[in-house]
């Protein structure tokens, strides 16, 4: 598992208040915006505001739209993208 | 009385504002909790970390702020200076106090004669305001809290003073003290977390008495 994948994980389970083995259990095809009750457009706010601290990145908000958090794999895809630049 | 909790007020130029004090003696500190929503997943946190104060010895005062809590004055009236004169007030009235802040309260007490600045996790103006930019509905409320563009710019442009600085050791940013923990302000349901409270409030009296509480 890469850093990002790691701290990707951590960050959905701390926001979202899952457990570590739920958070250990997604894959890259897990659905999230729309199949997690509890990733509300507010918790979205919150996940994308701690992955630019945790990662030292900075999200431009014209870059979030519906497909990087249609699946835990997109979520972490584009994390690894924005951390690499 | 002394360790007790009072559920008290206090005067500012602008009116009467609802606070809970613990303790009664010195030294005595004043938490500032996150503005907005952050100050809802943070409340009963901080509550933990007064009482856990109070029986290090340590009294402490949580000040609804004017526009916060249960002040009465609305949401929309809310400015960054008015908080400010309200914090001014109260490190006038209890001098000698130290000031505790946890995220963007760490912007309250900019300015204030108190003894020393405490800050957990703070953030600072800019990152404020991009962040309440994201939570910004498409009906221009922050979760349910509607603002004045005035305070908008007014808290971007916001910045902190020097204290003693506490982050998560998630965070990457520098720190005078890395902790573990999960960032309770990001929850999407509140949450507390007595065991950091514990750490936070013995790192708090330590630093109490270095700094000659």
């Amino acid at each position: 598992m890469t850093t990002v994948d790691k701290t990707v994980r951590a960050t959905l389970a701390d926001i979202l208040g899952i457990s570590a083995e739920r958070a250990a259990s997604f894959t890259e095809t897990t659905p999230l915006f729309g199949a997690l009750p509890e990733l509300d457009s507010m918790a979205v706010a919150s996940v994308l505001t701690e992955l630019e601290d945790r990662l030292g990145i900075v999200i431009e908000d014209d870059e979030v739209d519906g497909d990087m958090l249609e699946t835990y794999g997109a979520l972490v895809t584009f994390a690894a993208r924005k951390a690499l630049l | 009385m002394t360790g007790g909790l009072h559920i008290d007020s206090y005067e500012w130029p602008g009116g009467r504002e609802p606070m809970l004090r613990f303790g009664d003696r010195s030294p005595r500190v004043v938490l500032a909790l996150p503005l907005l929503e952050e100050f809802n997943r943070t409340r009963a946190f901080g509550v933990t970390l007064l009482r856990g104060l109070a029986a290090r010895g340590v009294s402490g005062l949580l000040p609804d702020w004017p526009g916060t809590g249960e002040s009465l004055m609305p949401t929309q009236a809310v400015s960054l200076e008015a908080m400010r004169v309200a914090y001014g007030a109260i490190a006038a009235s209890y001098a000698p106090l130290f000031a505790l802040s946890i995220r963007s309260g760490a912007l309250l007490d900019t300015g204030s004669p108190v003894s020393g600045r405490w800050h957990f996790s703070p953030q600072d103006g800019a990152d404020f305001a991009r962040e309440m930019g994201r939570q910004t509905s498409r009906e221009g409320d922050v979760a349910g809290n509607l603002l004045s563009d005035a305070f908008r710019e007014e808290v971007g442009a916001a910045t902190t003073d020097d204290a003693r600085v506490v982050r998560l050791d998630s965070d990457g940013r520098d720190a005078d003290l890395k902790i573990a923990g999960v960032p309770l302000w990001r929850r999407a349901e509140p949450d507390n977390d007595p065991a950091l409270a514990a750490r936070l409030a013995d790192d708090i009296a330590d630093w109490i008495a270095t700094c000659g509480g």
